[in-house]
């Protein structure tokens, strides 16, 4: 382009200005975007850290009154005359805790394998017309919400099961509780009894209420589990077919190893959220504060005990049941804890 | 167009009188679909045993099809559809009744880019021995050992055998591809492109060992690069459009091509 040989500096000069406030500005606006980003993880972390703390403070006094021995106690006797009297006010944790940890544990067990199955199927196995169908059905079981859950599994899974599985369990697994009698396998090998006893008439229960929660994370592990699996490199797989692996050889050997990370991930998604579940299992599990060994006897969650308490606690009772909420976010970090810890000790196993 | 007897009789005519060894892998008027195309068309051609067979061609000429049914992995996925007949050692492979895991501890596979499992080194070579034989730790150990010794990594390796194949080089991980596919003795060593991810020093180690390793196993190599195809192979095959257009000794293929289709291509004018 021509240009008048001395107004060519001050045009670059110009150019070199325009670029240098430019230059400013960006860096000013980075600054502000930083900030602004930072703010945003802050306010989760700031929202963690209250819930603690309230729940902690709230909590206190059922601390300071019962001291470990909340953690460790099974009763839960309220005195709603005098709810301030801890002589007669006395509450433990064991209970929901138990019960917390059991229905999610039996929730586990049997929602891993199944969705390590789904998730193989709709990668592996299934031929393309039927994935969008079925991924799109267990989307839709993920976004049913949990009080639907509840009633189902209170009007209809669990006189189901009272009908007919628990007679089946009575005589093949557990004791007859008419006859005392107890089955071969009872018989034979320990606890089985005690875990399966059936001692009252009511099909909601430990077990139901773990089952119902199993079918509810079951969405969320398959998914997570489906997305990880179409991760894997074709090239991957091929080798090992190559070798003379079978599908179920590539899946155990070789996928699952290969996502390890993403899919215990994916488990403990499930698991958090069945530690924290509240309304279905509130409906099913029958909100009972005894301690019993047995799968088949009601019992109670943490979430389900304050769902249940809360609108009419005062007093001590109130306050133990704000230890309990702040009691859920230990369990829930220490689950987490224990996953990292696992997954540690597996990438160590493996030669990382 | 050929039929394929035809194609099988311009073959016999085309190769010297007499044959370089006797035939591994006889591939009899081979057609393949997939989806209802038809990728290959009437192949013919005959691969010695003990002696590396070079497979080139333009890309999409159906060259890695081709090796991919030697062993079958086609067969993993749905749609896909072999007609016609490969004879290793007097058995046809597509045969119904042949097994699947029989095949594969016969013919090994590498493939283009190196594929280690997530496992240490050592369990990357023993995983695949444990699909066909029970063997006690210590004949496990010296197998692996030998086959990392075949693949040239053995020295490389030895003092990290219990990490993870994911921390080698790019190189490292091809040559102990190579090693887990021959840790099952195969017979048949099917490499399809196995240097087009590696650097030249790489792609050198991994010629050199496919030179040592053809007094052992007959290999047959995909390749897209024709120096690589002159300097490992004894036979060429030249593909075209899902056709096999001239199978010769690889001096002949390179220097005297008897097919116009065959000289454009090595001279650079397609492809």
């Amino acid at each position: 382009m021509p240009a008048v040989e001395g107004a060519a500096p001050s045009v670059d000069g110009e150019r070199i200005q325009v670029e240098e406030a430019r230059a400013r500005r960006d860096s000013a606006h980075d600054r502000r975007f930083g900030w602004l980003l930072k703010l945003c993880a802050l306010l989760v972390l700031a929202a963690l850290l209250g819930a603690t703390l309230v729940t902690l403070t709230g909590g206190w006094s059922a601390f300071s009154t019962y001291g470990w021995h909340f953690l460790v106690d099974a009763t839960w006797h309220p005195d709603s005359q005098h709810p301030d009297d801890p002589s007669t006010n006395v509450f433990g944790a064991l209970v929901p805790i138990v019960g917390t940890l059991v229905t999610s544990l039996i929730a586990l067990v049997l929602a891993v394998p199944f969705s390590f199955g789904i998730a193989l199927f709709l990668s592996e196995v299934a031929p393309r017309w039927l994935r969008t169908p079925v991924t799109s059905a267990i989307e839709l079981l993920a976004g049913i919400p949990s009080i639907i859950f509840g009633m189902w599994g209170l009007l209809i899974f669990a006189p189901f099961f009272q009908a007919h599985a628990k007679p089946w369990i009575d005589s093949h697994l557990g004791v007859d509780p008419d006859t005392n009698q107890p089955s071969w396998i009872a018989a034979h090998i320990p606890l089985v009894g005690k875990l399966l006893e059936d001692t009252r008439p009511f099909g909601g229960s430990v077990l139901t209420a773990g089952i119902v929660l199993a079918i509810m994370i079951l969405p969320f592990i398959s998914s997570v589990m489906r997305e990880v699996f179409q991760t894997v490199p074709t090239r991957l797989k091929e080798s090992a077919y190559a070798l003379g692996s079978s599908t179920w050889e590539v899946a155990w050997d070789i996928m699952l190893p290969y996502t390890r990370a993403a899919v215990i991930g994916g488990i403990f998604l499930g698991l958090g959220r069945a530690l924290g579940e509240t309304m279905a299992v509130t409906l099913i599990i029958g909100n009972s504060m005894d301690l019993s060994p047995s799968l088949l006897d009601q019992g109670a969650t943490i979430s389900s005990t304050i769902a249940n308490q809360f609108s009419e606690a005062a007093g001590l009772q109130k306050s133990s049941l704000m230890a309990l909420a702040f009691l859920l976010f230990v369990v829930t970090f220490i689950v987490l804890l224990i996953a990292r810890l696992m997954l540690r000790r597996l990438a160590a196993k493996e030669g990382n | 167009m050929h039929t394929g007897s035809e194609t099988a009789v311009g073959l016999d005519k085309s190769l010297p009188s007499a044959p370089l060894a006797p035939t591994k892998l006889e591939v009899r008027d081979l057609n393949f679909y997939y989806n209802g195309y038809h990728a290959l068309k009437n192949i013919s051609m005959d691969i010695p045993e003990k002696k590396v067979t070079a497979i080139i061609g333009p890309s999409g000429c159906g060259k890695s099809t081709l090796l991919r049914i030697f062993n079958r992995i086609y067969a993993i996925y749905p749609k896909l559809e072999a007609k016609g007949s490969i004879v290793l050692d007097g058995e046809n492979i597509l045969g119904p009744g042949y097994s699947m895991n029989r095949l594969r501890s016969k013919v090994g596979m590498v493939f283009q880019k190196p594929v280690p499992f997530p496992m240490t080194i050592f369990e990357n070579v023993a995983y695949g021995i444990r699909h066909h034989e029970k063997l006690s730790k210590a004949d496990m150990e010296s197998r692996v050992e030998q086959a990392l010794r075949s693949a040239a990594l053995w020295d490389e390796v030895k003092d990290k055998l219990k990490q993870s194949a994911l921390g080698l080089s790019g190189g490292q991980q091809q040559r102990l591809c190579i090693a887990r596919g021959i840790a099952l003795k195969p017979e048949v060593l099917l490499l399809d492109e196995p240097t087009s991810a590696l650097d030249p020093i790489a792609t050198s180690r991994i010629e050199q060992l496919v030179e040592e390793l053809k007094g052992e196993y007959t290999i047959v190599i995909v390749t897209h690069n024709m120096q690589q195809a002159a300097r490992v192979s004894d036979l060429t095959a030249f593909m075209y459009m899902g056709e096999l257009i001239e199978f010769d000794r690889t001096e002949k293929i390179f220097t005297k091509p008897g097919k116009k289709q065959t000289e454009d291509y090595i001279t650079g004018r397609f492809g």
